[in-house]
């Protein structure tokens, strides 16, 4: 790695105060340390430094990020294929490579957009200001995406992290000065602006089906062609699948009518709790599996990047919300079982990845927990009750970002209260 | 009497930590005097170059306490006066004369000090300098001698990697120690409070005549603001005053022996210094600390003054200060890693779960980890380890504070200059080393230490 090193050194003076590219200098700083961690030394105070810096803090958050992404893809490949090729009989490996492949260029510029777009007005903004480019930046630009349908037209990523980067981060005085997550801020925006894209039946990517299994079969090293090659051989349009519908778990769940119980048209609509925590089902990009979140959950959980008393409290927000709509409420909605709540919808998502922001969400260990019960609470009463609006972890998230500062404010002055009183 | 145990912080693994042997230390060729380290106090300077001046001589007075003054710590000329920055006196440099002669102050002996009375004891710690050792709470300044404290907390312990042992200094003048002790005992009209560790030994585990606490756990227990904390918890209004072991010993023998002491204790520690050669050294008062340079590794190290939590930057050509009981000495490092951010890191050390080692430290135990991967993998350097970023809650901060002191909403009310706010969230029953522990786990390596100083010196500013 030296060889980059002397690289690196060599052009730095180019970028620094009398350099030629000096304006350009965060977006050198940027390049630098990522490469290689800056080379300062301590200036008084401590003497010696943790080695965790915020961007190997937030690299916690992208690395927990990563099953929800790459099963996100496969999804998005997985119910192309079926509802526009007809189940494919074949093999299970080769099956499940080949919707990964198809899912590829759906999601990729989704998120390519999402970066590129969002990382232009980061870097604009750092060179304004002159201050480095902070990394919490590659969390938002991943995040963001993922919450979105398969089919939003990437003029809408871009028009939506760029709101939320903008006026959700930015205008604030950028990271760590927010008050609400960026990322839900471009997600409303978009839901709000554009909501025939955001709503209804979206979730499944529709259209000519060759065109992408034709890009598999480009991409795809030559021996997997030759081993299988009906599989990547250009096939008519088949049947649609059975049980494919445009709606989500939680649609159904809204337009209940009295009758069938809950879970029974859950299941007739091919929603089964198996399968909405296995995350098979249409939906947003990295929202549908409740296992992959899981898996983001406990590694932020071990490496303590996320915080434990908020993912807690939310659970059991959430479970005690729904025990006491079963027992006090008679609508078919209302018999729900509590744990089918945390894999509908994007309540594990939120959860996890945008709940537990430290720069938006609750910073007292009290108001953690209470900032997350709150949050599980409303999302069921809401679910259920709000037939109008179904799906509203994100509205719920960004209420609760809202109300975070008055509930820490509550605990700071309690604080005070009794620090007043103990002598 | 209490027995207190500290649950919250943690104690950084350094190697090298000084024993508790304690060796004579040769008589250096010049000593010297640094005022700058007097916090708050304006000197006028008393003596000129080439002047003679014996042990004990003023060389410089308060301006605006003329009683208080600082003494040459050994008789000699005077060499040099180094001035700095807007003529501050950076050093005052003597060539030490053995066989000089020494000013001789008032002796006492055990049993007659429960006699004197407090306006003379004052008036011998000012004159000999030796005032300054007694430090006041709120903003941990030189005690006011207008003002007669609640109590005075005598702290005879250390958890920060590396101070003095107090045991060590403690057992080598144990009747000068009681002496101080008793001699505290008439400047308060409450109660002198000894705080000591659970597992000390020797000497200072004996003392009788004070009220001593013991505490065991995890650094910081050691801090003076733990144990005022937990033995008489301060309001706003009241006045401590505190004093390190260390420096009591030295007040001890003044009154003791009737003249300033000329050797002082410090322990020398930390991973630049030769293998067997960091423990406890006798030198003179004010030598320079180029008398270890035999005993260190490398070229390039860091000296600091007290311990690397909150110690203080030396130079080479520095003298020992009047507050410095230890050096120690660790590498200097702009080392950088590839890829920091992403790699396991089996040998960076952290407090957080984000590394290898610390996440393997934290499933397997330490012992474990340490026969699977070897001793002393990870070697503490001055690197920052990152770059500075905006404050983030990550609730890092309350996880090493053992205090009653929600620390971001502190540091907020102090960055949005709230004074009132600071004073209610409680910074007045804190010293900026109290955060130092914070300060380390920093992912956004904030000076927390010096916020903390800037808000102690608004409110001072402002008054309570």
């Amino acid at each position: 790695m030296k060889f980059l090193l002397e690289i690196l050194n060599k052009v730095r003076p180019h970028f620094e105060k009398d350099g030629k590219f000096k304006v350009l200098f965060p977006i050198f700083e940027m390049k630098d340390t990522f490469l290689f961690t800056p080379p300062n030394v301590t200036t008084g105070g401590t003497h010696v430094r943790d080695s965790l810096d915020l961007k190997r803090f937030m690299s916690f958050v992208i690395i927990a990020l990563l099953p929800c992404t790459i099963f996100g893809i496969w999804n998005a490949g997985y119910q192309y294929n079926i509802s526009n090729n007809g189940t494919v009989e074949s093999e299970f490996p080769i099956r499940i490579l080949f919707d990964f492949l198809s899912g590829l260029p759906i999601v990729l510029p989704i998120i390519f957009v999402s970066y590129l777009v969002g990382g232009l007005w980061e870097v604009l903004f750092a060179v304004v200001r002159k201050h480095e480019i902070n990394e919490g930046f590659l969390v938002t630009g991943l995040i963001f995406p993922l919450t979105l349908p398969p089919t939003t037209p990437l003029w809408q990523v871009a028009v939506g992290i760029s709101f939320g980067v903008v006026i959700g981060k930015e205008i604030f005085g950028g990271t760590g000065m927010n008050i609400l997550n960026p990322a839900l801020v471009g997600r409303a925006f978009l839901f709000i602006a554009y909501s025939k894209n955001m709503t209804g039946d979206v979730w499944v990517k529709l259209g000519q089906s060759n065109d992408i299994i034709q890009w598999c079969a480009k991409i795809a090293p030559k021996s997997i062609t030759n081993l299988a090659p009906k599989y990547f051989s250009v096939r008519p349009t088949l049947l649609p699948v059975d049980g494919y519908t445009g709606a989500t778990p939680l649609r159904v769940i809204a337009n209940l009518q009295d009758g069938p119980t809950a879970v029974d048209s859950l299941a007739h609509n091919g929603f089964t709790f198996m399968n909405m925590f296995i995350g098979d089902i249409p939906g947003s990009i990295g929202e549908t599996s409740t296992l992959m979140c899981l898996i983001g959950a406990i590694i932020l959980l071990i490496t303590g990047v996320a915080s434990w008393r908020i993912i807690l409290s939310a659970i059991v927000g959430c479970t005690i919300g729904g025990l006491l709509i079963n027992k006090f409420s008679d609508s078919a909605a209302a018999q729900l079982p509590f744990y089918y709540h945390f894999v509908m919808g994007g309540f594990a998502y939120g959860t996890f990845f945008m709940l537990t922001d430290p720069v938006s969400g609750a910073a007292t260990n009290l108001g953690k927990l209470l900032y997350g019960f709150l949050f599980g609470f409303l999302v069921v009463v809401i679910r259920v009750f709000n037939p109008g609006y179904p799906e509203c972890v994100m509205l719920v998230i960004l209420f609760m970002n809202i109300v975070a500062p008055a509930i820490d404010n509550f605990v700071v002055e309690s604080h005070i209260k009794r620090r007043r009183y103990r002598g | 009497m209490g027995n207190y145990k500290i649950k919250k912080g943690f104690d950084i693994q350094l190697s090298n930590k000084p024993t508790i042997e304690l060796m004579d230390l040769e008589r250096p060729s010049i000593i010297g005097v640094a005022p700058l380290e007097y916090k708050g106090i304006r000197w006028r300077l008393l003596v000129s170059e080439n002047d003679v001046v014996k042990c004990g001589t003023p060389l410089l007075e308060n301006k605006l306490n003329e009683a208080q003054k600082i003494c040459a710590p050994s008789a000699g000329t005077i060499k040099k006066i180094v001035r700095g920055e807007r003529r501050f006196i950076e050093s005052i440099i003597i060539a030490p004369d053995h066989c000089g002669e020494v000013i001789e102050f008032t002796k006492t002996d055990l049993n007659s000090i429960n006699s004197l009375d407090r306006e003379f004891i004052i008036e011998q710690l000012l004159k000999s300098g030796y005032i300054a050792y007694l430090i006041q709470r709120p903003f941990s300044k030189i005690a006011d001698i207008s003002l007669k404290p609640k109590s005075i907390f005598v702290n005879g312990m250390n958890t920060g990697p590396f101070q003095a042992d107090a045991t060590v200094v403690v057992n080598d003048a144990t009747e000068a120690f009681i002496a101080g002790l008793e001699l505290m005992k008439k400047l308060t009209y409450g109660k002198v409070h000894l705080c000591i560790s659970d597992n000390a030994k020797g000497a200072i585990r004996d003392v009788s005549n004070v009220d001593v606490h013991t505490f065991s756990g995890v650094h910081p227990a050691g801090n003076t603001s733990v144990h005022i904390s937990r033995v008489e918890p301060m309001s706003p209004t009241d006045i401590i005053w505190t004093i390190k072991a260390v420096d009591l010993v030295q007040i001890g023998k003044l009154f003791l022996k009737g003249t300033l002491p000329e050797t002082k204790i410090v322990s020398l520690g930390g991973n630049c210094v030769k293998y067997g050669e960091a423990k406890h050294y006798r030198v003179r008062v004010g030598s320079p600390i180029s008398i270890f340079a035999d005993k260190i590794v490398g070229n390039n190290a860091r000296y600091i003054s007290g311990d690397i939590l909150s110690g203080k930057k030396l130079e080479k050509n520095d003298f020992i200060g009047f507050y410095q009981s230890s050096l120690t000495v660790i590498e200097e490092s702009d080392k950088r890693h590839f890829m920091g951010w992403a790699m396991p890191g089996f040998t960076r050390y952290s407090y957080s779960r984000t590394f290898m080692l610390s996440l393997l430290n934290f499933v397997l135990g330490r012992k474990r980890v340490k026969n699977i991967l070897g001793e002393s993998i990870t070697r503490l350097n001055t690197n920052m380890n990152g770059s500075k970023r905006a404050m983030v809650l990550t609730g890092y901060y309350d996880k090493v504070m053992p205090l009653n002191i929600m620390v971001d909403f502190l540091i907020r009310a102090i960055l949005a200059e709230d004074t009132e706010e600071a004073i209610q969230l409680g910074i007045l029953e804190t010293a900026p080393e109290d955060f130092a522990l914070c300060e380390f786990i920093c992912p956004s390596k904030i000076n927390i230490q010096e916020i903390i100083q800037h808000g102690l010196d608004m409110v001072e500013e402002e008054g309570i």
